[in-house]
């Protein structure tokens, strides 16, 4: 056979390529950031200490165009394109997997204006040296902290059900038992980040430190 | 004893693509095992309105009445199934029909469902037998192989797997559920399995398995129960392997 014919279309490599991004560099980079912020639940110091290693890495532009921001614009704008040429029927045929499909477009665009928004106010406005003040000052105004929970709830979802999909979706889970297990995979994955991203936003809300304990007494 | 038991059904009528469609709204009577087939019979035998108003029979297709043909699918009260096994007993009344929507219509409740057919032959879902000579006796089928392909070959290529997917639809030419899972089917037979990168290579071009994305509503929608989703899944596996890898290691 020809090589010709076996080159696909270039819909296909956009998919996957959407598919992709959504886990990496995407989902991980959503993963390095709960994980990071989290040292806030440790103490205002270690958060900062923790987000000024992260703002000195060396070549940090480059990083941050090639390993997130140039991804997440693909991988929304592609998914706002693969959104417009779905149709849903969701109320015709209320199935899980269906609800699903619409709820996955629906938290991907409210994850993108958050994300917007948030990069803006955390990064842009702080000329990327936000610290753990002006979060917590952020915080206090009772509109930014509902687009935080918001935000932090519509990204976890997204990761969550966008594991399952990824997962069905490669053929990596395949029979109906594997595709359950995806889906419970996903779910956990779902609650994990939002009960983790809940508790770092307590944290800055509150002054709340409960890993302070691991610190050596003064 | 009371008066006889009624069935109010309610067809879309439409006399061609460009005519306007309206409402026909017919009381019949009721017979114990009563199906969508028989309720159009039965109009056919007698068409007049609930009103009184004489009018046309219903046209539509069916054939074996018995989930077999795949010909009678079509919207009864707005979900897509086969009219024969659709029973009256078991249907909210009145009773709503209609075509299937992702379908050029013909007429009335017919379709045309030949965008399936001309997908079908995309992706060469069929085992070349023939040569110019005799090509001598095929490899065994191994029993594993045939009970898995064996749910897989009742396809009736009815196209209620496309009515009811989401990403079938005028913005796309996605093939659907039911070629992707013929894709499976021939690629797993040992003699079909020789045209396998020939059936990827339809299945990755365009309107092809990239425009799944996991909805999962073929797999409920099937008549016979075939294990759509994990059929895709395993096509999808074989896709990116070929798409992405085969550059690489040939
Ligand atoms: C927090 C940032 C985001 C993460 C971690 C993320 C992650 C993912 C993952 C893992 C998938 C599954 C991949 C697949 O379908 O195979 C996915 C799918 C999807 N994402 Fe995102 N995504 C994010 C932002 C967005 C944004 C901003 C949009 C824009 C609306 C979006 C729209 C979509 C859509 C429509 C799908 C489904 C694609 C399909 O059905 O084929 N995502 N995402
Ligand atoms: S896969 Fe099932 S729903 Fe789809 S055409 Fe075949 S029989 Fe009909
Ligand atoms: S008449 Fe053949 S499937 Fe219904």
């Amino acid at each position: 056979m020809s090589s010709t014919a076996t080159r696909p279309d270039t819909s296909y490599l956009l998919r996957k390529l959407h598919s992709f991004t959504g886990i990496l560099p995407v989902g991980a980079f959503l993963a390095e950031h709960f994980w990071s912020n989290s040292a806030a639940l440790v103490s205002a110091e270690k958060y900062n200490t923790v987000s000024q290693e992260l703002q000195t890495i060396p070549f940090r532009l480059i990083v941050e165009w090639a390993a997130i921001f140039l991804p997440m614009l693909f991988h929304g704008g592609y998914g706002i394109y693969i959104w417009l040429r779905g149709k849903s029927n969701v109320s015709a045929y209320p199935w899980v997997g269906n609800w699903l499909y619409v709820t996955q477009r629906y938290t991907g665009l409210i994850a993108f204006a958050y994300i917007g928004w948030h990069l803006y106010t955390e990064r842009w406005l702080t000329h990327g040296r936000s610290t753990y003040a002006n979060v917590a000052a952020d915080m206090r105004n009772p509109w930014y902290l509902t687009f935080f929970v918001v935000g932090v709830l519509a990204s976890s979802f997204h990761l969550g059900a966008g594991i399952w999909n990824f997962l069905c979706k490669w053929g990596l889970a395949a029979t109906v038992k594997a595709q359950q297990a995806a889906g419970r995979l996903g779910a956990l994955v779902g609650v994990a980040f939002s009960v983790v991203g809940i508790l770092i936003i307590i944290s800055f809300r509150y002054d709340w430190h409960p890993f302070s304990v691991y610190l050596p007494s003064k | 004893m009371a008066e006889t038991k009624q069935v109010i059904v309610k067809v879309k009528r439409q006399a061609g693509p460009k005519e306007a469609a309206r409402w026909e709204e017919f009381s019949l009577k009721w017979r114990p095992s009563m199906n969508v087939i028989i309720c159009l019979r039965d109009i056919a035998e007698n068409p007049v309105t609930r009103d009184g108003k004489k009018t046309t029979p219903v046209t539509y297709d069916s054939n074996c009445l018995e989930e077999i043909c795949g010909s009678c699918a079509m919207l009864i009260n707005g979900k897509a199934r086969m009219a024969c096994s659709a029973l009256v007993d078991q249907l909210e009344q009145p009773i709503r029909i209609e075509p299937m929507s992702k379908f050029p219509l013909v007429r009335d409740l017919a379709v045309d469902r030949q965008f399936m057919f001309e997908s079908l032959k995309r992706v060469k879902a069929w085992i070349p037998i023939d040569g110019t000579y005799n090509l001598g006796e095929g490899p065994r089928v191994s029993p594993e192989v045939q009970e898995k392909g064996y749910p897989l070959s009742n396809c009736i290529t009815c196209g209620n797997c496309l009515e009811v997917c989401p990403q079938v639809n005028e913005h796309n030419q996605f093939v659907g559920a039911a070629i992707i899972s013929q894709v499976r089917l021939f690629n797993m037979h040992p003699t079909g399995a020789m045209n396998k990168s020939e059936r990827i290579a339809a299945i990755i071009g365009p309107g092809g398995i990239q425009e799944c994305a996991n909805a999962q509503n073929c797999v409920h929608a099937c008549p016979k129960g075939i294990p759509l989703t994990e059929s895709i899944a395993e096509v999808n596996r074989d896709a990116w392997k070929q798409a992405l890898l085969s550059w690489l290691v040939g």
